[in-house]
């Protein structure tokens, strides 16, 4: 009974879904209810709608409200080739069968996919969201004007099915069926490899993505193109299946809503949210179109009172269940799991003593004379503010070099600057003797450039462990469908967790960490790319001070082992002690460099930062 | 020559319009940082009610401005405090769904009341004409403008002038900032909403006038605001102003000398065109954006 009752709690989704798999694929032997096949046939084809946006939506975190673009392509696509095309009747009354052209239906949509997404996905947030819809209307109004082609709003009749009656729709049925299977796979596939995990710190953060090397163009285009193909094949089925498109129909804004909707109710970036959300959803919508009227009397329900009922609905998720069905249920578990397990949740933060980490790609590294990061003349605007006026700054290799100045001096421009996440006005950078100020910062974090950031930026949504793994040291096609977390990735990430004293916490969700927590936790996770530079923002900054020490000691023990420090602070007996050369920065330029001792006695450095009183609080320090 | 200026001057009045309805998107956007995507469904209701209006009583459509502002002011409030007050700080997407809902609320509404069939309020003077040499302008269409110019006229000067206009222009600067100095920004938000939203009562009243229309014409609005907003730089009001010029000039040019079915394209190019290749519109600021997270 327990056993039983343990393995519903564990399996209890799998055997749902296996269920309700099974109840599709048998339902047309126990019953042959039209009705019923046409409910199930829409709902197939909504749950693949759903499923393909849930990738580049919910996976990556780039809201469309245009995918039904695809659905509109892949089902132009089918019809004019088969009419149009290969079709003998130009009236359309006997085409060549539609069924031969659904694979290329799926190639343009993914053609489409890739042309568009690199393009429009250079914008997020509103924009991106505007752009899909922008993107959805614009091929509406070229299918309705492109007449010659198209035959605009008299649309296109497709040829009827050639197969025996009694089949009715069950080729229809099956081979919904059959791409709703293809997809979910490939969506399961994705979450559990690199290029998921990808999107995911893409979604969670996509500028830190890009600083721990991952390169986000390419993983953003293949998302897109992979949330479009299954679509684009699923429109030329859908076509066959109406016998009658027209533009208006076919790229319909409200179909794409009623997508996000069903995502949003079953459960955004899960595997399955998106399949149960549709089967709810368009079961609700035949019955209320279709049943009501019958059972409540004529007019109770019409095109209005639809419209009126799914906003609502729209409303009612979005404020009252914005996570969706499934991570709802499934935090409920979790929390049952955890309230077990309190006692580890609840744990002190305990150091352990450091351990040398095996640091084996640096050596191999050759070291080509003069400094390793080289910064000569970078300007940098924000409208009327000039944030970096001509900053030129040496960092020699194995130092541990700070950089200091009021606030609003540029610092951490500067360090946006030379890790690649804005692009300088002006000027030159060079890592390692190479110009790299025209690399993305994906490729920059490939050459060994890691840095924090000055409010801590972890991937919130997932583990500490898979925080410290996501970092990548160069891009290859074939890693992208790599395991996500490996055993030896897993491994080295342990060993970096228990470096920083973290390794207790490996299994935790990045966001319920404290800031200090976190601090360390991000260092294990630039740690991961084997950097040469380490640029650190404010390491110190909001942590007591026994963290402070340890943070010093690790600063110490990697400087140590051959790892250059860029180092921004305001903590000042921190960095005179652990720095040398500091660097000083005010209004955007370099004022001072040298020897603690020299800046601290620096008449433009005392003015500008350190105030004259500085050297008697240090002296007072001291005795 | 004449049917340039003609083109041109067409859509000058027509801008003139468009800058009224996309102010409440732009000021919305600019202060709470939602996406009103039911401001077109809003202009739709405005219009519906002016019609509504005039042939019960026979109210001058133009005049129903006057009555439309208040009543859609009171709507924009009773909308801000039922939802957009629950997603703020949200994603910004999430904006979008929820305000999209909305859009369809008020469609399902109208079409309820009003039946989906073309509407339009036609006093006697609607198809009268003032002509100047060559040139034909509609009575209409000039009043129209007229009447969208004295609007946004007053909006800006409760934006410039009042206490309520600086507490506007601080929170959209820096909420946090805001609080500290005693502006309570939900209140400012609710106002700022309602504001938004009492521009389409004019904005609905004109539109009666000069276009037929019917629920599903929101769509067609909300695009519209969309790439006028986008042009001119979102949450600038006189970005918004000119991005309404050069839309309307755009629209009648290419309805003039291309065709009226690719004039619908307008709006879409212009918003694909502008946020890839100037992202903040023209009159859009960049912000130091590293500073605050």
């Amino acid at each position: 009974m327990t056993a039983a009752r343990g393995l519903l709690a564990r399996h209890g989704a799998k055997l749902a879904v296996g269920a309700l798999l099974v109840t599709i694929l048998v339902f047309p032997a126990i019953s042959d209810n039209r009705y019923y096949q046409t409910i199930i046939i829409l709902s197939l084809l909504l749950a693949i709608m759903a499923s393909g946006w849930n990738i580049i939506s919910g996976f990556a975190g780039y809201v469309s409200l245009g995918q039904t673009v695809f659905l509109g392509i892949g089902a132009y696509t089918t019809a004019i080739l088969s009419l149009r095309v290969f079709g003998p009747d130009e009236f359309g009354q006997a085409g060549a069968n539609p069924f031969y052209f659904v694979p290329i239906s799926a190639i343009v949509a993914g053609l489409f996919a890739a042309a568009v997404g690199p393009i429009i996905m250079r914008t997020r947030g509103h924009s991106f969201v505007i752009l899909t819809i922008a993107f959805l209307f614009v091929m509406q109004l070229v299918v309705l004007n492109w007449t010659e082609l198209t035959y605009g709003n008299r649309g296109l009749s497709l040829p009827l099915p050639t197969w025996p009656r009694e089949w009715g729709n069950l080729p229809f049925y099956y081979i919904f069926f059959g791409l709703l299977l293809i997809s979910v796979a490939m969506s399961w596939w994705i979450r559990r490899t690199k290029f998921g995990m990808g999107l995911i710190a893409i979604r969670e953060d996509e500028d830190k993505a890009a600083s721990v090397g991952v390169n986000t163009p390419v993983y953003k285009m293949l998302a897109y193109i992979a949330s479009a193909v299954w679509i684009g094949a699923a429109g030329g089925v859908y076509a066959y299946y109406l016998s009658f498109i027209d533009p208006r129909n076919m790229f319909d804004i409200v179909y794409s809503v009623f997508v996000v909707l069903a995502v949003l109710l079953g459960g955004r970036g899960t595997i399955w949210g998106p399949v149960l959300g549709a089967f709810i959803l368009e079961p609700v919508n035949q019955i209320t179109n279709n049943d009501f009227n019958r059972w409540f009397g004529e007019g109770i329900w019409d095109a209005n009172v639809r419209l009126m009922f799914f906003g609502a609905l729209l409303i009612l998720v979005v404020l009252c269940l914005p996570r969706g069905i499934i991570p709802s249920v499934q935090d409920i578990f979790r929390k049952r799991r955890e309230s077990r397990t309190a006692a580890e949740v609840g744990a002190r933060f305990e150091r352990k003593p450091l351990t040398v980490v095996e640091r084996g790609a640096l050596e191999a590294r050759e070291a080509p004379a003069g400094p390793l990061l080289e910064i000569r003349g970078v300007d940098k605007r924000f409208g009327g503010v000039k944030a970096l006026d001509g900053v030129s700054l040496a960092v020699e290799r194995g130092s541990i070099t700070a950089l200091i100045g009021p606030n609003g001096s540029g610092k951490t421009t500067l360090f946006n600057v030379i890790d690649g996440t804005m692009p300088p006005d002006k000027g030159e950078i060079s890592f390692e003797g190479q110009r790299v100020d025209r690399l993305a910062s994906y490729r920059r974090a490939h050459r060994g450039i890691g840095r924090t950031f000055q409010i801590t930026r972890l991937f919130k949504q997932m583990t500490v462990l898979e925080n410290v793994v996501a970092p990548l040291r160069s891009f290859s096609w074939r890693d992208l469908g790599a395991d996500a977390v490996s055993g030896p990735e897993a491994e080295r990430g342990h060993e970096l967790l228990e470096f920083v004293g973290m390794h207790k916490f490996a299994g935790h969700r990045a966001g319920a960490l404290s800031y200090g927590q976190g601090k360390l936790v991000e260092l294990a996770q630039i740690l991961m790319l084997d950097p040469t530079l380490i640029m650190l923002d404010e390491p110190a900054g909001g942590i007591n001070p026994t963290l402070i020490a340890h943070m010093e000691e690790m600063i110490r023990e990697l400087n140590r082992q051959g790892t250059t420090f860029l180092i921004v602070e305001h903590n000042m007996p921190l960095v005179l002690g652990l720095c040398d050369p500091v660097c000083v920065l005010a209004r955007g330029q370099t004022i001072c460099q040298g020897t603690p001792d020299q800046v601290q006695a620096d008449a433009a450095v005392l003015d500008a930062y350190l105030g004259e009183d500085f050297v008697l609080e240090q002296k007072a320090g001291v005795t | 020559m004449t049917q340039l200026i003609q083109a041109i001057v067409l859509g000058l009045l027509l801008g003139g319009v468009y800058a009224l309805l996309a102010s409440g998107l732009t000021l919305i956007f600019g202060v709470m940082d939602v996406i009103n995507v039911a401001q077109g469904a809003l202009i739709i209701l405005a219009a519906f009610m002016t019609w509504a209006a005039w042939n019960e009583t026979g109210l001058d459509p133009l005049l129903g401005a006057v009555v439309m502002t208040p009543a859609m002011f009171l709507i924009g409030y009773g909308i801000y405090i039922t939802t957009i007050r629950w997603i703020q700080g949200k994603p910004p997407s999430t904006s979008v769904i929820l305000t999209f809902g909305l859009a369809l609320i008020i469609e399902g509404v109208m079409g309820f009341v009003w039946t989906a069939t073309l509407h339009r309020a036609t006093p006697e003077y609607f198809n009268q004409s003032f002509t100047i040499g060559d040139i034909y302008l509609r009575k209409a269409q000039v009043y129209g403008c007229a009447i969208a110019i004295g609007v946004l006229a007053i909006l800006y000067v409760i934006l410039r002038v009042t206490w309520l206009g600086r507490a506007i222009r601080a929170v959209s600067a820096n909420m946090s900032s805001a609080r500290l100095v005693g502006v309570n920004p939900s209140t400012v938000a609710a106002l700022t909403f309602a504001i938004g939203v009492a521009t389409t009562g004019a904005g609905g009243a004109i539109a009666a006038v000069l276009y037929p229309f019917l629920p599903g014409s929101h769509y067609a609005w909300i695009s519209r605001l969309l790439g006028i907003i986008v042009l001119g730089g979102m949450g600038s009001l006189p970005g918004a102003v000119v991005g309404a010029l050069l839309l309307g000039v755009a629209e009648t040019m290419t309805a003039t000398y291309i065709s009226p079915q690719w004039a619908t394209m307008v709006p879409w190019a212009v918003i694909m065109i502008v946020l890839l290749v100037r992202p903040q519109g023209l009159m859009g600021q960049k912000l130091r954006e590293d500073v605050a997270l």
